[in-house]
């Protein structure tokens, strides 16, 4: 651009971010997702409960992080587009949907800043699938991931207390823990706990309150 | 068959009074006239075979090659005018790489030919295009097991068991029929291959006097890890000495309707006879 | 190309950014607020109208009607709100007419959002947006950039800080329509009082489920102004007649205007 070199993200700002910690994890009947409810305007908080966790398809859904406008206007895109898969060809895959999130993330990255993780829950193979989609557009295959400007604070957390095929209860134990941590050490993730869980038998939303996580 | 256009038949996109689009008419005449295609849909995978007229003695044998594969998991073979087969297919791949490019996964056979079929109805509607001079058969393997699919010029697009066009395809249909008829409990791909020889070699019969060079593929979750590929040499050797074979009884059982319909399709060169082929 | 171009969208910003004088942006300071109560949604805005230090209007109307039962509040550029706002208003009752149906919040909400998240922030509008439909009633919250919020209770504005004070100290679950317009009106004065860029008159407008929308235009006038002690019009013959000059009438026609 006429030799100079600008910080897209830099001369973006002044819009709604989600400084968030969010995180997706496998466990023995399905995946759990889960998020802050915290959305700044620079300094000010413009929603303290804010639902990061998005749905493109029953049993289907997102974690969102970075733009807010961003990850809503790609979210809404590859919720048509699911819709319009699911008349023509049958639900489709988790990998299908993550798929989609990482071509349009990647074809537009220089326009995006969104940070995404998708999981789903397949009812033909009865197991749980998280994707991370990072900002570049890559797409990583993971038996969990965390995202957002609180995830720093929770890698090695994670990664000493992550077990595959945990139950519900210790999956949900593990996230309340991790997130409960990066919301305290990060100053741009704050509010509630937000959880869907995924299983065959549907899907369920939990909330928990500072009170209910600040001391476990 | 058709009658005489009286002008409702220069144009495409134009009905004449009684409803008929003479140019998708045509266009199923350039079919008839084509070399004989056949599928046969089994329960692990499909079977194409084509007859190939030796038009000139100076052809390379098996060089010349009709059978093409659209994605790794959909075969397709085509009668009529083998060029507008060539572009049709071309445009099957490229729906097949878009759907695995957005959806990371191949697309289901049912989708492909639904999308060509599509494509093809488009060119029956426009002034500056003529119809797809080729009955195009498509199949293949997806997650829901074996597919086998029949689009016609109009943009008709049919799932069968077994199809067959082209110019033998009235006695390749009777045979795939009975075939059928028969074998009720289901066909291993392997004696397809072996079937699907000998309904080109019947289907030949009425065309006698011309060569043909024989050419079969398949797409088989067990025989082929679920891709479309050329039978092996062994194999196709196998199934023509079959074809061969069961066809000297078969001249045998039916050489009074030999006579009879040899008066359907005369060998004499009529008029139109060599419009389309080779 | 047609339409309009940023192409140097970016190399402006970041020459502005490297140069002392950057040019100011005229952003209007506005209070203005949405609350939800058992019954319905309310949305109040203040009526003051700045182009810089200067009140251009005192008694502006920030509430925009986009459907009979579907309303607005908007802060940001006055333009852009009263564009965007008149153009899914159009839209959103081409589409009614259309499907024979009541248009609903969220067709508005969907319709907003993704006109100005094609327009990159560069459409400066913050909106509140409100109203009863087949579904219930709604309330949301958009921001230039195109992005959403739900929520019973919502502030946007400069005044937005102030307001959302007296929001989060009074507001409490299953409201009835009086407390929320208590809650509403008091929010929006805490603007009009605490924030320069507020000021002026409370502008109200109640959504009911099953009722008519009530448009209250100046439901609250705390600054109204104090009638002048003295009157100070001249006295016919106040100005002095120096010099006088008469000029014959040349010419003299009647016209008929009746038709």
């Amino acid at each position: 651009m006429n030799g100079i070199q600008v910080d897209i993200n830099h001369l973006k700002k002044g819009e709604v971010s989600l400084g968030t910690s969010i995180m997706a994890v496998t466990f023995k009947d399905g995946v759990i997702l889960g998020a802050d409810s915290r959305t700044t305007m620079g300094s000010y908080i413009a929603n303290r409960v804010t639902d990061k966790l998005t749905r493109v398809h029953d049993k289907i859904w997102c974690c969102r992080s970075g733009s807010a406008a961003d990850t809503q206007a790609v979210a809404d895109i590859v919720q048509y587009h699911l819709e319009v898969y699911t008349s023509q060809y049958g639900i489709p895959s988790t990998r299908t949907a993550a798929s989609v999130f990482q071509s349009l993330c990647y074809e537009n990255k220089d326009f995006l800043s969104a940070g995404i993780i998708v999981a789903g829950f397949d009812d033909k193979s009865e197991k749980g699938e998280v994707y991370s989609i990072p900002l570049g557009g890559s797409i990583h295959k993971q038996p969990y991931a965390i995202a957002g400007s609180g995830s720093a604070f929770i890698y090695g957390y994670c990664d000493k207390n992550y077990k595959p095929d945990m139950t519900k209860d210790e999956t949900v134990e593990f996230m309340k823990h991790s997130l409960s941590q990066a919301i305290k050490w990060d100053g741009s993730s704050g509010g509630v706990i937000r959880l869907v869980v995924l299983t065959k038998s549907g899907v369920e939303r939990l909330i928990f309150y500072p009170e209910d996580y600040e001391n476990l | 068959m058709t009658s005489i256009g009286t002008g409702y038949d220069l144009s495409n996109s134009v009905f004449s009074p009684d409803g008929r689009n003479f140019q998708v008419e045509y266009a199923v005449k350039a079919v008839e006239n084509g070399a004989t295609s056949v599928g046969i849909k089994c329960d692990d995978g499909v079977v194409f075979a084509v007859e190939k007229i030796i038009s000139s003695k100076l052809l390379v044998p098996k060089r010349n090659v009709k059978i093409q594969t659209i994605d790794r998991h959909i075969g397709c073979v085509y009668s009529g005018l083998i060029p507008d087969g060539r572009y049709l297919v071309n445009r099957g791949r490229e729906e097949a790489s878009n759907f695995k490019k957005l959806y990371t996964k191949p697309i289901p056979v049912s989708a492909l030919a639904d999308r060509i079929s599509q494509y093809v109805q488009a060119y029956t509607l426009y002034n500056s295009v003529r119809p797809f001079g080729i009955s195009a058969i498509i199949g293949g393997i997806d997650e829901d097991g074996s597919h086998l699919y029949m689009v016609e010029p109009s943009g008709t697009c049919w799932g069968y068991k077994g199809a067959a066009t082209g110019k033998g395809r009235q006695a390749a249909k009777a045979e795939l029929e009975k075939l059928f008829d028969r074998s009720t409990d289901g066909l291993s791909v392997k004696d397809a291959i072996k079937e699907a020889a000998r309904v080109i070699y019947i289907a030949h019969e009425d065309n006698k006097e011309k060569d043909f060079e024989l050419e079969i593929s398949w797409c088989s979750a067990t025989e082929t890890n679920g891709l479309h590929k050329f039978v092996p040499e062994n194999l196709l050797e196998e199934a023509i000495e079959y074809a061969k074979e069961q066809l000297e009884g078969y001249e045998e059982g039916d050489s009074d309707d030999e006579a009879a319909s040899s008066d359907e399709e005369p060998a004499t060169g009529d008029a139109d006879g060599d419009v389309a082929m080779e | 190309m047609a339409g309009l171009s940023f192409d140097n969208y970016q190399r402006n910003a970041f020459l502005a950014s490297q140069s002392h004088n950057t040019p100011k942006a005229t952003s209007t300071g506005t209070t203005i607020v949405g609350v939800k109560f058992n019954n319905g949604v309310i949305i109040a805005a203040d009526t003051r109208s700045t182009q810089g230090p200067i009140v251009a209007d005192k008694n502006c109307a920030k509430l925009h009607r986009m459907a009979p039962r579907i309303w607005c509040a908007g802060a940001g550029t006055a333009a852009d709100t009263e564009a965007v706002t008149q153009l899914v208003g159009s839209n959103l009752e081409l589409h009614s007419l259309y499907t024979h149906r009541e248009p609903r919040v969220v067709s508005a909400l969907q319709m907003l959002k993704q006109h100005l998240f094609k327009y990159q922030g560069h459409i400066g509008a913050y909106l509140i947006v409100a109203g009863v439909d087949p579904t219930g009633p709604h309330l949301f919250a958009v921001q230039a950039h195109g992005s959403t919020d739900v929520g019973f209770y919502h502030s946007l504005g400069s005044g937005s800080l102030a307001a959302m004070a007296v929001l989060e100290t009074n507001w409490k679950q299953d409201l009835t329509k009086e407390e929320a317009m208590k809650l509403a009106s008091d929010a929006i004065q805490a603007g009009i009082w605490n924030d320069l860029g507020s000021g002026s008159n409370v502008d109200l407008c109640v959504m009911e489920v099953g009722k008519d929308a009530e448009y209250l235009r100046n439901y609250i006038t705390p600054n109204v102004r104090e009638p002048k002690q003295q009157s100070y019009k001249f006295k016919r013959g106040t100005t002095a007649v120096l010099r006088e000059v008469e000029i014959e009438v040349y010419q003299e026609q009647e016209i008929d205007i009746s038709a």
